[in-house]
C-alpha cells in the first residue's frame, strides 16, 4: 500500500519567470545574417558567371581584341559603349566580359585539377601510409617550397604564354595545397574507429576510400577550392599583369590593369573598372568559402 | 542565523539555445556546513553541473540565473565577474573532471600553482614558489620540488589531479566543489583522490561538494546526497539514510539508479531492472513529475501533477507520489 | 592461462600474445629539461606482453584493467589491426597472425567489435539503414529487398524502430541509440564472438543497463560469445562467466567471477576490488590499499610489473616473472606470494610500502 502522504499542498507552484532569454527577434535577426551571408555572394558570383559567360551569347558584344579607332577613347555610357573604349576602340565592357571569362577558365581548371590530382594523391598518401605516403608528401613539400608566382613564371616564360600553359604553371601550386589538406583530414579519419569497423565488416580498401573517406572530406575540399580560385585568380592576374600570362590584344583582367596603370593620372577609369572586377570576385568566393564553413561546421 | 559554508535557495538557471529556452536548473536548495561532505548525483543532463558553475560563476554570458546562493552569508547569486573573482579561490574552488584539458600543457605544473597563488595574494616570487611547494605536498605529490619544473604531460592522470587540487586550495577557500573529479581517473586511483580530499577537508575544514553520476561515489565518501533530475531536486536524505544498513530510497528514479549500477554482489548474467527511455527533452518538459515517462510505477497523478520536493521524514526528503515501499534493494 | 580441457574446441585461442608500438615524445613544447622517465627517451612501449588465454563457444570473458593495462590494445590486436608482434590469435581453428588481405577479411568475419564510443565508430555522412547495411553489403547477403528486410530484422533486434530511426544520420541519434545502431551492424553477420571495448563506458547509467540487457538478450537469442573489456570491474563481474585481471601488459589473475571475487588470489585484484566505493548497506567505505602511481609503460619494472606498488612485493618478486598458477579450480594466479599464502616475511623492494597487514582472505 502506498503511504497516504499528508494533505499538504504538494504541486509545486509555478516558477516565476526568468528574464527573457529568447529574443525572438534578435534570432530573426542571427539567421538572417547567415542567410545573407551565403546567398549574397552567391548570388554576385552567380551574376558575374552569366555575365561572362552568358550574356555574349545572347546579346553581340564588339570583340575585345579589334577595336574601331574612329571610336577610341569614348567616356563612360557613351551609347553603344556601355563603359567606354580605350586607346584602341576596343570595349571596355567587352574587355572586362572576356577578360573574366579566362579569369574563371583558368581557376576553376587549375581547381579540377588540382582536387583530381592533388586530392588523389593526398588521399592515397593518408590512407595507405607507409612509403608511399613519404614520396608523396615529399613531392608535395617540394612543389609547395617553391613560391607560386616564381614558378608559374618560370614556367609560362619556358613554354610560352597561352591559357593552357598558364593553367600547367598554376597547377604546379594547386596541387600540392589540396594534396596536402586531403592528405591531413585522411589522416585524422583513419584514426577514428568507424574507418576499422567498415574494414571489419568486409568493406574493400578501395570502397572505404569512395564510401567512406571522400564524402567527409568533401566540406572541407569545397570551401577550400573556393578560397582557392580566388587565390589562382590573382596570381594569374598577376602574370598577366606582370607581362608573362595572358597577352594583349587578348582580355584579361591583369593586363588591363597592366595597361591602366600607365594612363592611371589622366584616365583612371582603365585601371578603377578592372580591379574592382577583381575586388568584387575574390571577395565573393571569400565570403562564399567561409559561409560555406560556417555552415557545414568545417573547421 | 546558521552557520552553514553554504545555503543554497530556490536556484534557477536558464538558457537559450536555437530559439528554445532551456531550464536547466529549476529550483533547488541544499547546505553544506563546514566540514561535511555534500554529493550531488546526476546523468547527464540533471543539472548538476550547471548549478554549482552559477554559484561559482562560471556560466557564460546570456544566462538567466535567479534564486540565491549565500556562501558564509554573502550573497553570491548577481554579483559582477570582478566581485566573484574576490571570492573564487579565497571561499569556494573548483576541481574539474578532465585534468588533462584544465591544465596548461605549456606551462611548468608549478608555475601553474604560483599563479594560482599570486592571483590572489601579493606574494613575492620567493615566498610563492615555497608556498607552492607546501601545497603540492599537501596533497602528497612525492619530491614536490623536483615536480614542480615538471609539465603537466609527464604526470599521470592521478598526479594531475593532484595538482588541480594544489591550485584549488592555494587560497585555503572554505568551500571545495570537485565536478567529477575523479570521473576520467581509475578506480585505484580515484580512491587514493577521494581519500586525499577528505583529509585535506579535516585539516581544511573545508566543505566538500562531490557532483557525480556515481552513486557509489556518494554511498562511501558523503555526508549527505541530493540526487537530481531533469534540473530538479528528487531525492534529498543523509547518506546513512539512503545506503545504509535498512537505508530507504523512496524516489523512483534513485532506485533506479541503484538497480542500474553493477553490484559485485549480483550473480553474473542477471538481466538488470531496466527503464526504458532516454533523460527528457530540457526545452520539453512532460507535465507532472519529469520521470514519469519512464517510471515503471507511474500513475495517472504523476503524469498530470508534478510532485514537490516535500520532507517526508525526518532529514529525508523526496519528490514522488508513489514513493518505493522497502528501499532495500533485493 | 588456457580454460581446462573440456573435450570441446575453444572458439578463440590466444597464445604468448605480445603487442608494441613506438611512442614519439609526445606533448609538452619539448623544451622542458627534466626527461619522462630519467634515463629513457622515447621509444617503445610493449603494451602487451605475453598473453594467453582461451575463450568456449558461449563464453563470456571480462578483461579488466585500469589505464596502461594494455586491454584495448589487446583487443585491436586480436582483429589483427594492427598484427600483433608475436603471438597466435587462433579463431575457429585458423591462426588469424599469418593471414593477410581478402583471407584474413574471410577469417574474421565471425569475429565483431562494439567500441568505446558510439559515435565514433559510423560514418557520420552515411545513414543509420547503410551503416547497418554494409556488412552484408560486403559480404554479399542476398539482393536488395533481401538486405533490406534483414536490416530492419537487425534493427528491431537491437530495440530499435525501422520506422522512426533507418533514415537517421548518426547525430541525430543519442548515444545509446547510436550504440545500438553499432550493435546492430555487428551482429548482422552472425558472428560468433563480439569483442566490446568499454562499450557502455561512455553512456549513463540508466542507459547502460539497457544496452548491458541488450547484451544479455543478444547472448541467449544467437548463442553469442563475449569478449568484454572494462576498467570496471563490478561491470565486467556482471556480464563474464570468467574475469581476467590485467596490470600492464599481462594477465594477473583469470577465473570465474565469483571466485576471482570471493577469493582474489593476486593482490592487485585485492586492491581492485577495495577501492571500488560500493552502495551495499553495510559497506565499508573504499579504501586504496596500493599507493603511488602506476609505472610507465615504457620502462615497466623487471620481474612482476605489479611489485613497486605491491605490499607483499620482496626481491623475488624483482628478478623472477611470476608464471601463472591454478590454485583453485579454473582459477590462476601469476604471483610469487598469492593472497591463498601467508604474507613472505621480508618485504625489502624500496619502493614497496612499509604495510604490515595482510589481506586475508575472507570466506
Amino acid at each position: 500500500m502506498a503511504a497516504q502522504l499528508p494533505n499538504v499542498q504538494l504541486a509545486t507552484p509555478a516558477p516565476p519567470p526568468l528574464p527573457s532569454l529568447v529574443n525572438a527577434r534578435r534570432l530573426r535577426n542571427q539567421r538572417l545574417s547567415r542567410a545573407l551571408r551565403l546567398w549574397v555572394p552567391a548570388g554576385i558570383l552567380i551574376f558575374i558567371l552569366a555575365l561572362c559567360f552568358l550574356w555574349p551569347l545572347v546579346y553581340k558584344l564588339p570583340s575585345p581584341t579589334n577595336g574601331n579607332i574612329l571610336y577610341n577613347n569614348e567616356p563612360p555610357f557613351s551609347p553603344g559603349h556601355l563603359l567606354g573604349t580605350n586607346v584602341q576602340g576596343v570595349d571596355e565592357f567587352s574587355d572586362i566580359v572576356y577578360g573574366g571569362q579566362v579569369s574563371f577558365e583558368i581557376s576553376v581548371a587549375v581547381t579540377l585539377i588540382g582536387i583530381a590530382i592533388g586530392c588523389t594523391l593526398g588521399v592515397t598518401a593518408g590512407y595507405l601510409g607507409g612509403w608511399l605516403d613519404a614520396v608523396i608528401s615529399r613531392i608535395f613539400d617540394i612543389l609547395i617550397a617553391f613560391p607560386a608566382l616564381v614558378l608559374a613564371l618560370v614556367i609560362s616564360v619556358g613554354l610560352g604564354p597561352s591559357e593552357p600553359h598558364l593553367i600547367l604553371a598554376l597547377s604546379v601550386f594547386g596541387i600540392p595545397t589540396l594534396g596536402r589538406v586531403s592528405r591531413a583530414i585522411t589522416l585524422s579519419l583513419r584514426s577514428l574507429p568507424f574507418m576499422t569497423a567498415a574494414r571489419l565488416a568486409g568493406t574493400s580498401r578501395w570502397r572505404v576510400i569512395v564510401r567512406h573517406i571522400l564524402p567527409n572530406i568533401m566540406p572541407v575540399i569545397v570551401t577550400f577550392s573556393l578560397l582557392g580560385i580566388g587565390i589562382i585568380i590573382i596570381l594569374e592576374g598577376a602574370l598577366d599583369f606582370l607581362g608573362y600570362g595572358i597577352q594583349a590584344p587578348e582580355a584579361s583582367w591583369g593586363n588591363m590593369i597592366a595597361a591602366g596603370q600607365q594612363i592611371m593620372t589622366a584616365q583612371p577609369e582603365f585601371i578603377i573598372i578592372p580591379s574592382i572586377a577583381l575586388l568584387i570576385t575574390v571577395v565573393s568566393l571569400n565570403m562564399l568559402g567561409d559561409a560555406l564553413r560556417e555552415r557545414w561546421g568545417v573547421v | 542565523m546558521s552557520d552553514a559554508l553554504l545555503e543554497v535557495e530556490d536556484l534557477r538557471v536558464a538558457f537559450a539555445v536555437g530559439g528554445r529556452e532551456i531550464r536547466a536548473v529549476d529550483g533547488i536548495g541544499y547546505t553544506v556546513e563546514p566540514g561535511r561532505t555534500l554529493a550531488i548525483i546526476g546523468e547527464s543532463g540533471s543539472g548538476k553541473t550547471v548549478g554549482c558553475r552559477a554559484i561559482m560563476g562560471l556560466l557564460p554570458t546570456g544566462t538567466a540565473i535567479s534564486g540565491s546562493a549565500r556562501l558564509r552569508g554573502t550573497e553570491m547569486i548577481g554579483l559582477s565577474d570582478s566581485e566573484l573573482r574576490k571570492h573564487r579561490g579565497q571561499d569556494m574552488a573548483m576541481v574539474f573532471q578532465d585534468p588533462a584539458r584544465s591544465l596548461n600543457p605549456t606551462m611548468r605544473v608549478g608555475v601553474q600553482v604560483t599563479e594560482a597563488i599570486q592571483t590572489h595574494r601579493k606574494v613575492s616570487k620567493k615566498e610563492a614558489y615555497d608556498q607552492a611547494v607546501e601545497l603540492l605536498r599537501l596533497v602528497r605529490i612525492p619530491v614536490p620540488d623536483r615536480r614542480f619544473h615538471e609539465y603537466p604531460h609527464q604526470l599521470s592522470g592521478g598526479m594531475r589531479q593532484r595538482i588541480m587540487i594544489a591550485m584549488a586550495l592555494a587560497c585555503r577557500p572554505k568551500l571545495l566543489i570537485a565536478d567529477e573529479a575523479t570521473t576520467a581517473l581509475d578506480v585505484t586511483t580515484q580512491a587514493q583522490i577521494m581519500e586525499l580530499m577528505l583529509e585535506l577537508q579535516q585539516e581544511l575544514d573545508m566543505g566538500l561538494i562531490l557532483i557525480s553520476h556515481d552513486l557509489g561515489l556518494a554511498a562511501s565518501y558523503a555526508d549527505d546526497v541530493v540526487v537530481m533530475y531533469a534540473g530538479k531536486i528528487v531525492e534529498q536524505a543523509p547518506a546513512k539514510t539512503l545506503f545504509g544498513t535498512g537505508g530507504t530510497v523512496k524516489m523512483r528514479y534513485t532506485r533506479a539508479l541503484l538497480d542500474a549500477i553493477p553490484h559485485l554482489e549480483r550473480p553474473a548474467h542477471t538481466q538488470l531492472p531496466v527503464v526504458s527511455g532516454r533523460p527528457p527533452d530540457p526545452a520539453n518538459l512532460p507535465p507532472g513529475c519529469s520521470f514519469a515517462p519512464r517510471c515503471p510505477s507511474a500513475a495517472d497523478d504523476c503524469r498530470q501533477t508534478m510532485p514537490a520536493l516535500v520532507e517526508h521524514a525526518a532529514g529525508h526528503r523526496w519528490a514522488c507520489w508513489h514513493p518505493c515501499e522497502n528501499g532495500v534493494h533485493a | 592461462m588456457s580454460a581446462e580441457a573440456t573435450g570441446k574446441e575453444p572458439l578463440l585461442s590466444v597464445r604468448d600474445l605480445v603487442q608494441e608500438f613506438t611512442v614519439r615524445h609526445s606533448g609538452g613544447t619539448g623544451l622542458g629539461r627534466v626527461p619522462s622517465t630519467p634515463g629513457v627517451k622515447a621509444g617503445v612501449v610493449q603494451a602487451v606482453s605475453g598473453v594467453s588465454f582461451d575463450i568456449m563457444p558461449g563464453e563470456t570473458l571480462g578483461i579488466v584493467g585500469e589505464t596502461g593495462s594494455g586491454k584495448s590494445t589487446l583487443a585491436r590486436s586480436l582483429l589483427q589491426a594492427p598484427p600483433p608482434k608475436s603471438g597466435s590469435v587462433s579463431f575457429r581453428g585458423t591462426d588469424l597472425t599469418t593471414l593477410r588481405g581478402r583471407k584474413l577479411l574471410e577469417a574474421r568475419r565471425h569475429m565483431q567489435f562494439v567500441w568505446q564510443d558510439p559515435f565514433g565508430s559510423l560514418d557520420p555522412k552515411w545513414r543509420v539503414r547503410s551503416i547497418v547495411d554494409e556488412p552484408l553489403l560486403a559480404y554479399h547477403e542476398g539482393d536488395r529487398s533481401a538486405r533490406h528486410k534483414r536490416v530492419d530484422e537487425l534493427l528491431d533486434l537491437v530495440g530499435l524502430d525501422p520506422e522512426r530511426y533507418a533514415k537517421r544520420h548518426p547525430r541525430e541519434l543519442s548515444g545509446g541509440q547510436a550504440q545500438r545502431v553499432a550493435i546492430a551492424r555487428a551482429v548482422a553477420l552472425n558472428p560468433s564472438l563480439l569483442i566490446c571495448d568499454e562499450a557502455v563506458s561512455s553512456l549513463d547509467v540508466l542507459i547502460q543497463a539497457q544496452v548491458l540487457n541488450l547484451f544479455e538478450r543478444l547472448r541467449h537469442e544467437l548463442g553469442l560469445s563475449y569478449l568484454f573489456i572494462a576498467h570496471d570491474l563490478a561491470l565486467v563481474k556482471q556480464v563474464s562467466d570468467r574475469v581476467a585481471v590485467m596490470y600492464l601488459g599481462r594477465f594477473c589473475e583469470v577465473g570465474p567471477g565469483e571466485s576471482v571475487y570471493r577469493k582474489p588470489l593476486h593482490p592487485y585484484t585485492s586492491a581492485l576490488l577495495d577501492s571500488i566505493p560500493s552502495t551495499e548497506p553495510g559497506a565499508s567505505r573504499a579504501t586504496a590499499t596500493i599507493k603511488g602511481e602506476p609505472p610507465s609503460p615504457i620502462n615497466p619494472p623487471s620481474g612482476c610489473r605489479f611489485r613497486t606498488r605491491c605490499p607483499r612485493a620482496t626481491e623475488l618478486c624483482a628478478e623472477q616473472v611470476p608464471m601463472p598458477r591454478e590454485l583453485a579450480p579454473g582459477h590462476l594466479v601469476a604471483c610469487h606470494f598469492p593472497l591463498s599464502e601467508p604474507a613472505p616475511v621480508a618485504s625489502a623492494t624500496a619502493s614497496a610500502p612499509a604495510t604490515q597487514s595482510t589481506k586475508v582472505v575472507s570466506s
